[in-house]
Parts: C-alpha cells; structure tokens; sequence
C-alpha cells in the first residue's frame, strides 16, 4: 500500500481523497494556489506545497510543478481528482515515466476515450449500442449534409475533442445545418484546440444515465449500478439520484451486464463511468469518462463502498475481492451540487462565508470544504458543496433530502440551496418524471 | 478546617514534582490529585497536529494548527515576506547555491549585484532555472540553502 499520496486537485475533492487517504493509514500531500492557502485540504494534509499563483494554467493544471512537488516530497502515488488533470493522458504518462503510480486507469485507456468518436468505435466493436451517428468525422458541409440526410434529422454536431457537455451545436434541417456547422468547429477549434466534428442524431427528450464500472488490475471487473444525471442547466449536472426512476431490474442487469462486458474486452482498470443517453428504453452510448466522477457519493450511499479507496487499492495492486454477486444496491440516494452562484440569474458568488451549518442525521451527507470564515475563491469552478441523501426508497430519500435542504445554512453568499428546494417540491421531480431538457426550461420558467 | 483567611497554604513541590514525573512517565495527559479542601491539576500542553509545511526555509517538519493563525511562525515569517527587497521563489522545486556542488555560491551576504546577476538556481523536473536579480542592490539576506526544497512564493534572499 501507498506511504504518500499527492492530491492533485482542489476543494471538497481534494477534501474527500485526503479522507479516504487518511483512512488507510495513508500520508498525503496537498499541492494548492496561493489562493487555496487556507483550503481545507491543506490544512488538514500531512504536508502542503504551494505550486503557483491562483491561475490554474499556473497552478492546478501545472503539470512541472506537480511533478517537481511529488519529487521533493517523495509521494509514491498521485490521485488526480476529476477535472484539471484527472483526464489528460499526457500527465498520466508522466507521472508513470518519473515513477509515480498515477491512480486512475493507463494513459492508454484515458487517450482512447478522450477522442470521442475513437471512444465511440471502440465501444461500439465491444458491443455497446450507440447513437447513430456519422461514424468518424464530417469535413466541410457537403459531408455534413450527406451524413445528416443518412441519420435523419434533427442532428447534433459535436466535437471530437470535446466532452462534458461541451461544444455540441443542434440543426433542426438541412437548412439550419450549414450555419450549425461553421459555428461547431470554429468553436471546438478556440475551445479544444481541435476543429474535427462529428454528427449524431439528436435524440428528442431522452434521459441521461450512466453506469459506474470499477475495475482491479488482473482483470476483474463489476458495475456498480446507474446513475440518473438528467437533470442539467448548460450540460451541467445539478442533482443526481441512483438509482434511474425510469429502469426496472431487468434492464439494469442487462444494461450492466454489457457495459461489464465491453470493459473486460477493453481491459480497462480503475473506476470509470459509462455515459448513456436512453429513450424509449433504447440505451445509446455517448462518451466515458476516465475518471472518479463528481456525482460518485450516490453509488457509494446505494452500494456501500467508498469509490476513492477502491481506486487507491487497485492502483497500489490489489484485487477487487469481491463479484458482481457480492453488490448489492440498496435503498435511494440523490445527491445535489451547490454552487456559490445565485439561485435564480446563476450569478457567481466568490466571498467570505459567514455562519456555516451542515445538515445531519440518518442518511445526510455532506461533501464540502467549507468552513465559516473561508472565502471562496473566484478563480475556481463554483461547486462548494455537494449533500448527498439516502433513504430505504425513493420517498423516504426525498422527504429526508427536503428536510436536509431546509437546515442547510452558507451565510454571506450566494448559493443554489433555494434551487434544490424549489425541486423537491416540484410534482414533475417527485415523480422522477424528467428528461435531460426538463431543468432548462424549469430555470427558465422560474426566471420569468 | 483551615480558616479562608488564613496565609495561602505552603506549595507542595515535592507533590507537583511527583505528578509532572507520573504524567511523563506514564505518557497521560492530565493528572488531578486532591483531597477535601484542595486538588491540583497538571495537564500537558496539546501538541498541534503535525504537519509539515514548506513555508519556512528550515527543513525541519514544521507544526502547522489547523485553525490558528500559527502566530509564531508568522511573527516571523511576515518581516522577511512583507520586506521590500523580499525575492521570492518563481516555482516549486529545489534551490541551488551554487552552479556545481564544490564550486562557490553564486552570492553571498554582503555582495552587491547588478540587475540580471544570477543568484540561484531552482530545479525542477531536473531542469535548473536561474533565478536573476530583479534589480541592482546589496545582499542583506539569504534565506535558503543548497539542497533545499522550496515552494511557490517562498522567499530565498533580501536584495537593499
């Protein structure tokens, strides 16, 4: 097992990673910003290095500086978190080139899933459905209209660099789509530094869920159920719940069963997670992510296992030590982001954080690195928080997660908790009658 | 029964002797010991949660109490980071006095320099940075040594 491990990253990640560290009898090793000096997961870390100014160009993404600073202090493994580095295979490389166990999966796996329409070829040979698409790039509109007159209307061009959400453009027709086009790549150009793009069909009201596989390094392999992230403002997750209102057992073995089965033909170690978008109970593949996912407390509330320290004990070489017939989901979990940003406009809110106090009780959890008297910096994402809620059934998840919203107190700024309790009384929520379209429209109605 | 306006009792040193020794002895962290009228207690100091931190020069682990503002440590840290003629480190990694570890350092205290006058080296990721003199001035302070670990922002010498 691992003596020191450098945490990558920052916030209630660098937090959650430093706990299971610590948990293990693991020494760790914060890397921050000045802006992070007063972070939490320094001061609670056995030792901190500050690697930078705030700008993460120079800080969190300063792939020398992290390298030098596990260096000089003889870390053995480093956890990337997710975001910044966590997939960028480069790094990845180059922690295992200067003898740094990077906790993750090869730079192999993270670079074929990085390219999103290789991701979709190799997932497709391995037997995961996936949305129809142009099945590899479309340069140039000729090519676009030909491939989009092939799947059907509407399409979405997407970026074959992008990701989480990022750099998609819908056209309704084949009038609509020249524009669509032009704007697609210039944008994936300035935003991925890669114009290649690539058609999918545009799937009307669909649902998105995901299933969480975790993988050892000889080769065992279990899933460890889905995750329903529908609920998205701009392509960003705002509450997810495990498990989807929408399966039924049946097609949650099966659809596990295939995505268990693509990940041992792959040979795929680590956590990971398969993204789906289901409709009309077809399930169409999207992208994977190569990563410890924000929203992974909801799988470790329904199954019981704490996600960062099976990421540790696989990278440090151990098994699994468990099957598929061992997990066992259990009860309802959801799990709500909160962002230090107006609950209504989405305006950001960097500031002094007065009196804080976290909810408790059976069931609550509360992922944050929030303290009264930290001041959230504003060069960074603005999730500050994430409450997590269990409950036997979804009911009782539900009525426990109002009553947690309710004592939930972040003085001085601005956050989204009004958000979240506008939600859990919203008929079309408690139902679980949502697609991935649903919270756009709910913010835009409330915004009126 | 003592009478309260009696003269204080006579201290018991040899008693408090005695507990200080049990305490250490035995690794406790309090003791009480009492009868009727009176109880001593002695309590060991609480060490601050170790932790080591890279913000001073010593490379001795430093404690680091989560929640304090560590006043000592930034008693004295805060003149040499707040001096004017503070030069602090461009990047996290380790300093070097000297161009080769038998050759002479580069500066030492009382040398004047010359704007762009190499002063240190800084490896990271086995590439040696030279740090250079921001402007001309006299060597009042250097702060690092070679070998040393440094982070982002440390200060490494005080040019006047």
């Amino acid at each position: 097992m691992f003596d020191k491990v450098l945490i990558a990253n920052r916030g209630e990640i660098a937090l959650r990673i430093l706990r299971a560290c610590h948990e293990m009898g693991i020494r760790t090793v914060s890397v921050h910003s000045t802006a992070d000096a007063d972070a939490m997961h320094v001061r609670l870390a056995d030792e901190a290095i500050c690697i930078g100014p705030p700008a993460p160009c120079d800080s969190y993404l300063n792939i020398n500086a992290i390298l030098t600073a596990a260096t000089i202090s003889n870390a053995n493994a480093i956890h990337p978190g997710f975001g910044f580095l966590s997939e960028n295979a480069d790094f990845a490389a180059l922690c295992e080139k200067h003898g740094f166990i990077f906790i993750g999966p090869s730079p192999e796996h993270i670079r074929m899933m990085g390219d999103k329409i290789t991701a979709k070829k190799v997932m497709r040979e391995a037997g995961i459905p996936v949305v129809p698409g142009s099945d590899g790039p479309v340069a140039g509109i000729d090519e676009a209209l030909k491939a989009a007159k092939k799947i059907g209307y509407p399409v979405l061009i997407k970026a074959s660099a992008g990701g989480g959400g990022k750099g998609m453009k819908a056209a309704e027709n084949a009038e609509e789509l020249p524009d669509a086009m032009k704007t697609a790549v210039a944008e994936a150009k300035a935003a991925f530094g890669n114009g290649e793009v690539y058609l999918e069909k545009f799937l009307k009201c669909p649902r998105h869920i995901e299933i969480q596989i975790l993988a050892d390094l000889m080769g065992n392999v279990v899933h460890l159920g889905e995750r329903d992230c529908s609920l998205q403002r701009r392509h960003q997750k705002i509450l997810e719940e495990a498990p989807s209102p929408a399966l039924n057992d049946d097609q949650r073995r099966k659809i596990g069963r295939i995505a268990v089965e693509a990940i041992e033909k792959i040979r795929y170690r680590s956590v990971g997670t398969i993204e789906f978008l289901y409709e009309n109970g077809e399930f169409y593949f999207i992208e994977m992510n190569t990563r410890l996912q924000v929203e992974h407390p909801v799988t470790e509330m329904i199954t019981g296992l704490d996600l960062v320290r099976e990421m540790v004990r696989v990278a440090a070489g151990a098994p699994l030590g468990y099957t598929q017939d061992n997990i066992k989901l259990s009860g309802h979990a959801v799990e709500c982001r909160i962002n230090a940003e107006h609950p209504v406009t989405f305006a950001p809110s960097p500031g002094r954080i007065g009196d804080y106090h976290a909810p408790g009780g059976l069931g609550v959890r509360v992922d944050s690195a929030l303290y009264s008297g930290y001041t959230v910096p504003p060069y960074y994402d603005s999730m500050i928080a994430k409450l997590i809620v269990h409950g036997a059934n979804r009911n009782e998840c539900l009525m426990r997660l109002r009553r947690a919203l309710g004592e939930f107190v972040i003085d001085g700024i601005d956050t989204t908790i009004p958000l979240h309790q506008r939600l859990t009384s919203n008929a079309d929520f408690l139902n679980g009658s949502y697609d991935v379209h649903w919270l756009e429209k709910f913010v835009n109605g409330e915004g009126e | 029964m003592a009478d309260k306006n009696d003269a204080p009792r006579r201290i018991d040193a040899d008693l408090i002797r005695k507990m200080a020794d049990l305490l250490k002895e035995l690794g406790l962290g309090e003791i009480e010991y009492g009868e009727d009228e009176w109880h001593v207690r002695i309590a060991k100091e609480p060490p601050p949660a170790a932790a080591v931190s890279y913000h001073s020069p010593h490379s001795s682990p430093l404690a680091h109490a989560p929640g304090s503002a560590d006043s000592a440590r930034f008693e004295e840290a805060n003149p040499i980071a707040n001096h004017p003629g503070v030069i602090v480190s461009p990047m996290v990694g380790v300093v070097y006095t000297s161009d080769e570890p038998k050759a002479a350092p580069f500066v030492k205290v009382g040398d004047t320099v010359k704007e762009g006058d190499i002063l240190l080296l800084i490896e990271a990721m086995k590439v040696f940075n030279q740090i250079k003199a921001p402007r001309s001035g006299k060597v009042i302070r250097i702060l690092v040594s070679s070998g040393m670990p440094v982070e982002f922002g440390e200060p490494l010498l005080i040019i006047e």
